[in-house]
């Protein structure tokens, strides 16, 4: 009875470790550095962007969600472009690689 | 009730042409009939405006400048013709231009002009000139229009072979015509430095600053008169209109309610306590150029994000130390003009002249296409004909003003300077030994902070 119970216990703290470690894992900052192939960014009053990068490295396309009004301001006005190398990192909530850093890396 | 009604109609009307004008420039119906042709447009409701822009810093990048050492009083000094490793180079060696190929057969347009050309205006009648062809030339709505396309301000080479920027001179922009707001301003000086947030290293947001919390723009600070902005006084940033600000323009000489923290602002500057954090670049290697996936090489750069670092602090009372290996604030505790600021501290490798000592500036084509660093100095020294010279690498230190991402939640408070190891190193601020020993206890505010949480039942 002691060992069926301890075997229980043990089962269920190693679940819960699972489930609490693929949750942070989740919840991780992917970074990448990548050239921008597509920008959907509907008008200027839009709150959100969908944006394509393609990974310099693996040359594979990640689909990125832009919320902040700064990045937004600059699809909006074009000072980013398709076709601009840009550095990110991004978080996956709900299915979608939200970003929350997206910059330039070009310089002068 | 009827003594009331005269000066409501008055407030009506005044609240209905404010906002009326808020939404819409006059000019609409000229400018949709004859098109927006670039400052000649602006100024047939603004005769001599253009001529006016001339003689700003936007458009010179130099002025006289009286409070640094080692330069001559009566010529005129700034981003147009400085020597100094923020960046090293300047406006005259690094004009906008097409870098030679690099080694995947491209090239492309580079120098500060790309940011400022002529600044704005247009690369053939750039920077410092004058005349009706530069008046003509300025790109008033890159700072005025809230609905600028940048893919239209793009260098292009014209029919003569020339580099030149192209601007947005559409009716579209040209009707989106306002005061100027964060965004123009942040558009050239958030890219200061070669990147986002490089050398200033702010990022003036709602979560970052506490006057843009309160919806403030630029310019609210910046109050323009004439296009003359007023400035502080960074140590590194020389060049300015003959107009300053100063925090205390708005917030007076005792701006707190607790007198004890008033008592600070003789000797400390508002900066201190109010914007304990900067960031981004803290150091560059112009002798050694790195290479990027694309191809072109930049200088080697170690950055922090915005608001990532903190500054140091020092004594200064508005005049600058400036040598080829220091450029920063001057004063001491014995200066009563002297209060502590916090500085954000730049370091940078460059060139130097072993004949003179001094700083050599550097052409950014020549190793943007191919990491060359001393190709570089050497089309840099040809340009200012400098004939003898001997390139040895050396480093210079910089301080630069740490005047945004003011906050009041976050503010110093007293246990964060008066303790040991706390934030100021009183001793090398030039406070004795005994009198650092009382300026690090609690002892100092201990009552006084007793009091104050119980006054405001704060737990």
């Amino acid at each position: 009875m002691t060992k069926a119970l301890s075997a229980a216990l043990t089962f269920t703290l190693i679940a819960l470790a699972v489930v609490s470690f693929s949750s942070v894992a989740h919840a991780d900052e992917t970074k990448m550095l990548g050239v921008i192939t597509k920008i959907d960014c509907a008008g200027k009053d839009a709150k959100t962007a969908s944006v394509v990068l393609k990974d310099n490295k693996s040359e594979n396309t990640v689909s990125i969600t832009v919320n902040d009004d700064l990045t937004l301001d600059k699809f909006k006005d074009h000072r980013i472009v398709e076709g601009d190398e840009i550095r990110c990192k991004y978080e996956t909530k709900d299915g979608k690689n939200v970003s929350t850093y997206f910059r330039k890396t070009a310089g002068c | 009730m009827g003594k009331l009604t005269i000066p409501f109609a008055m407030l009506a009307v005044l609240i209905t042409v404010s906002v009326t004008f808020a939404k819409d420039h006059p000019g609409r119906e000229y400018m949709e009939k004859n098109g927006f042709n670039g400052a000649a447009t602006c100024e047939e409701c603004h005769p001599g405006v253009a001529r006016e822009f001339l003689d700003t810093v936007h458009w010179k990048h130099a002025s006289k400048v009286t409070n640094v050492d080692n330069i001559d009083p009566e010529q005129e000094y700034g981003m147009k013709n400085r020597e100094y490793t923020f960046c090293n180079g300047n406006d005259i060696v690094n004009n906008l231009k097409e870098t030679p190929r690099n080694s995947e057969g491209k090239s492309k347009f580079t120098g500060c002009n790309t940011c400022h050309p002529g600044d704005p205006g247009d690369e053939l009648h750039g920077v410092g000139s004058t005349g009706p062809a530069a008046e003509a030339s300025i790109d008033c709505l890159v700072c005025h229009s809230s609905d600028y396309d940048f893919r239209l301000r793009k260098p292009v080479k014209d029919d003569k072979g020339r580099v030149i920027m192209r601007q947005d001179r559409t009716v579209k922009a040209a009707l989106a015509v306002a005061r100027p707001s964060a965004k123009n301003c942040m558009t050239c000086h958030e890219s200061a430095g070669g990147g986002a947030y490089v050398k200033r290293g702010f990022l003036f947001t709602r979560e970052n600053d506490a006057h843009a919390a309160r919806g403030m723009v630029c310019v609210d600070c910046h109050k323009t008169r004439k296009h003359k902005i007023p400035t502080g006084f960074d140590p590194n940033n020389w060049a300015n209109d003959g107009v300053r600000l100063a925090c205390a323009d708005c917030h007076g000489k005792s701006p707190h309610k607790d007198t004890h923290i008033n008592m600070h602002t003789d000797r400390i500057a508002c900066q201190t306590c109010h914007i304990p954090r900067t960031g981004g670049a803290f150091s560059k290697d112009f002798t050694n150029w790195t290479k990027q996936r694309d191809g072109f090489y930049e200088p080697t750069t170690l950055n922090k994000e915005a608001n990532e670092t903190t500054p140091v602090f020092a004594w200064y009372n508005g005049a600058v130390a400036n040598t080829p290996r220091f450029i920063g604030p001057k004063g001491s505790r014995d200066d009563k003009k002297s209060r502590i600021y916090p500085f954000k501290v730049y370091q940078a490798k460059a060139y130097y002249n072993k004949l003179d000592g001094n700083l050599l500036s550097m052409d950014f084509a020549p190793p943007i296409a191919t990491g060359d660093t001393l190709a570089g100095v050497a089309s840099a020294a040809k340009t200012l004909g400098i004939k003898k010279y001997e390139p040895v690498p050396g480093w210079q230190t910089i301080y630069l003003a740490s005047s945004h991402l003011v906050t009041r939640t976050k503010a110093l408070s007293c246990e964060n300077c008066h303790a040991p190891n706390g934030v100021l190193n009183f001793r090398a601020l030039g406070y004795t030994e005994i009198e650092t020993e009382k300026l690090t206890t609690p002892s100092i505010f201990f009552e006084e902070y007793v009091k104050r949480h119980a006054e405001k039942d704060d737990w």
